[in-house]
């Protein structure tokens, strides 16, 4: 390794003869959410290398969250900049502070301050407490904010990897289980393939365009006609390869079913939303503000993908009888419907995909959260018939369960919905009727599965399972979490908490669910009603993902 | 192709090390002499004979090592560029510089509160609930048999 110092210095000496170094200015309060996350990590390393005792799992969850709303302050200090003064770049033009970019600022530190609580429990159960796991998320939230800030292709590339890497051990990260290591193994391997075929991307884009800078390069291809097009559409494929194989969109996503089955569940869970964050976040910037000028080309390259997406996801779906694997085809049937938005490419396009990470992040995280708890000790009980009957054993816990999977459904007065109902109506008015056809077809059948697992939570078959219905509900009625009518805010709030709590595993079927677990289940599920019957809010929110087209 | 020349010194550490290696090779099949025995083709193990298939998983600890050779190396490697233009650096290059010097600490930190340096007996870093006080027989029955693993 000597021998690579050497070169580096002596490279460093040719740049000093050959005049200097020219030094950005790195306005620090532009990317002030990532470095509140890696400050963050940073501290909660040294909290646990310093601890003379090892600290609890819950400690670390409390700072990871009191991290996460520390960077959604700062991402929200960046919008309002953002919209009163407008976009902006920074350090050197890398990076891209605009209405989109914040937008997704906002929604990584939401996501990290939902999955630290709703990955504590699980964490306790399996015994593999301490700072490892929120460490490693925290650094995959920065790369995903990086990503989505990003204005320049080698940044997005060091952001994916900032992204993966993390995933990668966490997706290991129960280290005694061999499925765990199993997943890690596939998702190391076919990553740093994706990563690999990504960075050819970057290297044949920039020998079409000569420039790396997305403004760049979109000015470039403005300005100019390219005759002879061949290196730049090899490397606007390749671009998207690796993209689709980060979202999982057929026929990239090969690794998805095994990788999100073998994954602890919470680490699934944020693996899905976390990686469609950053990963859509990036796809949706480069190509629509970098290549406007080829959109005849990868628009329809984008369709045939969107169509296979949507429609393998929820096909293959159906025939799953394990709950992580049909949620993973889940998952690929829900990045079809963001690549609807891609697809239309306008700003109503865009700002429907956003709405539809938005609300899927939560969902996502909610439901895998569920599964986690259900899975019990081991985290390996995840068949279907392991939910025949919550519904009598864990009223609570099942209502939660179906709010999350109705939503992902796309029922009415659930955020799910509009999610769904806004990436449609952008493909129509794009006039991809037929894509639009498709996606609302796959929806239908993607309904039937999850309307499957709910009927079998509230079915009564399973009577051979002993039921302890006072021990299960912890005497709060179920309908608390939906409709909190009277009592003051706190009721509110600590009432369907205290309902999904679950302190012991008083017989088998009965599963633990931790106070943490419950907290952050009970976030999931008021975005998903809340946003459900009154999106204005978050509508308008997305409307500011104003990409510059 | 004067912008090249920067590349020279790269291409001829190259060139050397590719001959070095190439050297040695054709070196040691030119010159040791070659008389194998099936005492010298079995495996080495401090000079016992092997008893029997080594096990496929054993506890190494090298590679907490290994983590701490990298820390080091990709310090060393960031900061022998940043000293030799410390000066067009300035203050912002030794901040920099600082804070990257931190991070790596902390990764230090981090592995020796791990046991990346207890030496001796193993000491397990964390309790394992399903893993019994590993004795070289249990290792070798847990792996050969595949039970055992489950808690």
């Amino acid at each position: 390794m000597t021998g690579s110092t050497a070169i580096l210095a002596s490279m460093a000496a040719h740049l000093l003869a050959a005049g200097g170094i020219a030094m950005p200015r790195i306005d620090y309060t532009a990317i002030l959410p990532e470095l509140i996350l890696l400050g963050g990590m940073l501290v909660l390393v040294l909290v646990s290398s310093l601890s003379p005792r090892p600290l609890p799992t819950e400690a670390y969850a409390t700072a990871t969250v009191g991290i996460g709303i520390a960077s959604l302050v700062a991402s929200l200090v960046l919008w309002r900049d953002v919209s009163d003064h407008g976009p902006f770049t920074a350090v050197a033009r890398a990076v891209n502070v605009d209405g989109f970019g914040v937008l997704f600022l906002v929604l990584v530190s939401c996501i990290l301050v939902v999955a630290p609580l709703l990955a504590a429990g699980h964490l306790r159960r399996e015994g593999v407490g301490g700072c490892e796991y929120y460490v490693l998320a925290l650094i995959s939230g920065s790369g995903a904010m990086f990503m989505a800030t990003a204005n320049d292709l080698v940044l997005i590339f060091l952001a994916l990897e900032i992204l993966s890497i993390p995933l990668y051990i966490l997706a290991g990260f129960d280290h005694l289980r061999e499925s765990s290591g199993e997943a890690a193994m596939k998702y190391f391997v076919l990553g740093a393939f994706s990563s690999a075929i990504f960075v050819y991307g970057i290297a044949l884009t920039y020998g079409a365009t000569g420039s790396t800078n997305l403004a760049q390069i979109a000015a470039f291809l403005a300005r100019n006609v390219v005759t002879s097009d061949g290196v730049l559409l090899g490397g606007l494929a390749l671009l998207l390869v690796g993209f689709a194989f980060k979202v999982a969109a057929v026929p990239f996503h090969m690794w998805t079913p095994d990788v999100y089955q073998g994954s602890p569940t919470p680490a699934t869970g944020f693996m899905a939303s976390m990686a469609k964050a950053g990963g859509f976040a990036a796809l949706l910037r480069v190509f629509v503000t970098t290549f406007p000028t080829l959109r005849g080309t990868w628009q329809p390259a984008i369709w045939v993908i969107a169509v296979l997406t949507l429609v393998l996801g929820a096909v293959v779906a159906l025939v799953q009888s394990d709950v992580k694997r049909m949620l993973a085809y889940s998952s690929i049937n829900h990045a079809g419907f963001v690549l609807l938005g891609l697809q239309a490419a306008t700003a109503r396009g865009v700002a429907g995909s956003v709405f539809y990470l938005f609300t899927y992040s939560f969902l996502v995280l909610g439901s895998f959260a569920v599964v986690s708890a259900v899975g019990g000790k081991g985290d390996e009980r995840h068949g279907l018939e392991r939910y025949r009957g919550l519904g009598r054993r864990q009223p609570a816990l099942a209502v939660t369960f179906a709010v999350l999977l109705l939503a992902q459904a796309g029922a009415p007065f659930t955020t799910g919905f509009f999610a769904k109902f806004y990436v449609v109506e952008a493909a129509v008015s794009a006039h991809s009727y037929a894509l639009a056809a498709v996606a609302m077809g796959t929806a239908a059948v993607a309904a039937f599965f999850y309307l499957r697992l709910v009927f079998l939570m509230f079915s009564d078959v399973g009577r051979t399972i002993p039921t302890h219905e006072g021990a299960a509900t912890g005497g709060t009625p179920t309908d608390t979490l939906e409709m909190p009518s009277a009592g003051g805010v706190a009721t509110l709030v600590a009432a369907p908490v205290a309902a999904l709590v679950e302190v012991a595993e008083p017989d088998p079927a009965i599963v633990a669910v931790s106070p943490w677990v419950a907290a952050g289940l009970v976030l999931c599920v008021a975005t998903t009603l809340v946003f459900g019957v009154w999106p204005q809010p978050l509508v308008d929110f997305a409307h500011q993902a104003t990409l510059i087209i | 192709m004067g912008s090249l020349d920067s590349y020279l010194p790269i291409f001829v550490l190259f060139v050397l090390a590719l001959a070095f290696a190439g050297l040695s090779i054709v070196a040691s099949k030119l010159l040791a002499p070659q008389r194998p025995t099936s005492a010298k083709e079995a495996p080495y193990e401090c000079g016992i004979v092997p008893a029997n298939e080594p096990p496929q998983r054993f506890p190494v600890r090298f590679y907490l090592v290994a983590m701490i050779f990298v820390i080091f190396d990709i310090e060393v490697i960031f900061l022998f560029p940043w000293a030799v233009v410390y000066d067009q650096l300035g203050r912002f290059g030794l901040v920099e510089v600082i804070v990257f010097a931190a991070a790596a600490f902390f990764s230090l930190l981090y592995l020796v509160a791990n046991g990346a340096l207890d030496w001796g007996p193993v000491r397990r870093v964390r309790p394992v609930s399903s893993l019994q006080s590993r004795t070289t027989a249990s290792t070798v029955r847990r792996v050969g048999t595949g039970s055992g693993e489950a808690a």
